[in-house]
């Protein structure tokens, strides 16, 4: 293992030696014995003793399962939360009829009308499961996701104040959160309506308010619980769990989506 | 082995899998596959997708420029592509789903340049 990583070093030592942001290392990671990330260590904490959730995170869960099938071929490599939300429910989402015939829809079009296929926001929490990198700025007022779609952000306010009432209708939403012990709990109202949390096009409706519960595991490891309460798609809240690992010794890049956007045109109506 | 390698320091230094990302996959038939050689035309170093336009000739010698979709430039960087890695003229293969209704576009699924592989 040392000598796979003294050759891993050696050959991106030209990146390395001239700072490229590309492979920049981490500052402050755990290292085992043999000098490799130690993703089992201890959560970090802030100056006023909280988890940290800070860092740059990707869904850990990816679909790879392809053999024997065409149309899947598209999703090699995506988060499968990406592909579907609701994968890990025994009965699926609970949708209301009209959701139902909408999801089915969307899929039978090959996901073709996908907000997101036209350069629009990753929007929370589908944005955790995208291919890009979602980083975490947390300061004891506010925590900041950056997500490199777009080069958009996200707020959550830790400041005490309460969700806005009838706020102007957001890809995002507006986000407010508070500690229960470790966990950082956020909660979400103000959604646009007509919003997608995954690639089959579940829907996210503007009377949606989403529960999001954070848990660091380890170092290495963040676990985000989201429950989404949206009577008007679907006939009771619901709740699936996201897993994130650790991204380390790089940085985040844009992606503007539309500097050369060439797929729409190619799509019958 | 020695393309063993630099996959293995990918996934030590913790960089995420090669990813396609974007569109929904809905213009591409995943039934109609395409194998092209040819010469480099030029390669477009954009978001949301680098894009290799590839100089081919056809069955009866005319030349005819193929539109390959890569992954972004970001997760090629990731790879270890940069913007010089494929320069007009240099010589490859590629692999891919072609656009259902365009016979010169498609998303390339594998890349070698001179029998090297760039990526798969």
């Amino acid at each position: 293992m040392k000598q796979l990583t003294a050759v891993c070093i050696f050959l991106l030592a030209p990146a390395l030696g001239t700072a490229q942001w590309l492979d920049y290392p981490t500052a402050n990671v755990p290292k085992l014995e043999d000098g490799s990330p130690n993703l089992a260590a201890p959560v970090p904490r802030t100056a006023d003793g909280k988890p940290d959730l800070s860092g740059m995170w990707y869904a850990m869960e990816v679909f790879h399962d392809c053999v024997g099938q065409t149309e899947c071929i598209a999703q090699m490599g995506l988060p499968m939360d990406q592909r579907n939300i609701g994968r890990t429910l025994e009965e699926g989402l609970p949708f209301q009829d009209w959701a139902r015939e909408v999801v089915g829809r969307r899929t039978a079009r090959k996901s073709q009308d996908d907000p997101h296929a036209r350069c629009l926001p990753p929007n929370f929490p589908r944005a955790y499961s995208f291919p890009q990198y979602v980083k975490f700025v947390q300061t004891p007022e506010l925590i900041v996701m950056l997500h490199e779609f777009n080069a958009s952000y996200r707020q959550v306010f830790l400041d005490g104040r309460p969700l806005p009432e009838e706020p102007f209708p957001a890809w995002n939403g507006y986000s407010v959160g508070h500690w229960e012990g470790d966990t950082l709990v956020i909660e979400s109202n103000g959604f646009r309506d007509e919003l997608w949390l995954d690639l089959a096009g579940s829907p996210l409706t503007d009377e949606a308010r989403i529960t999001e519960r954070l848990t660091r595991k380890d170092y290495g490891h963040l676990d985000i619980e989201v429950t989404v309460n949206d009577p008007k798609a679907y006939t009771r809240p619901w709740t699936v769990t996201l897993h994130q690992e650790i991204v380390l010794n790089t940085g985040m890049f844009e992606e503007i989506c539309l500097e050369n956007e060439q797929d729409v045109k190619l799509l019958s109506p | 082995m020695t393309r063993f390698i630099p996959l293995i320091c990918t996934l030590m230094l913790g960089i995420a899998p090669l990813a396609h990302a974007h569109h929904s996959g809905a213009a591409f038939d995943p039934d109609i596959k395409v194998a092209v050689d040819g010469t480099v035309n030029h390669v477009e170093w954009t978001s949301p997708h680098a894009r290799l336009y590839v100089d081919s000739k056809d069955g009866e010698g005319n030349v005819v420029t193929w539109d390959f979709e890569l992954p972004s430039p970001v997760t090629l960087m990731r790879r270890g592509w940069s913007k010089s890695s494929l320069p007009i003229g240099a010589n490859v293969h590629v692999e891919g789903i072609r656009a259902r209704e365009y016979p010169t576009i498609a998303v390339a699924k594998k890349v070698l340049n001179d029998g090297k592989s760039l990526f798969e």
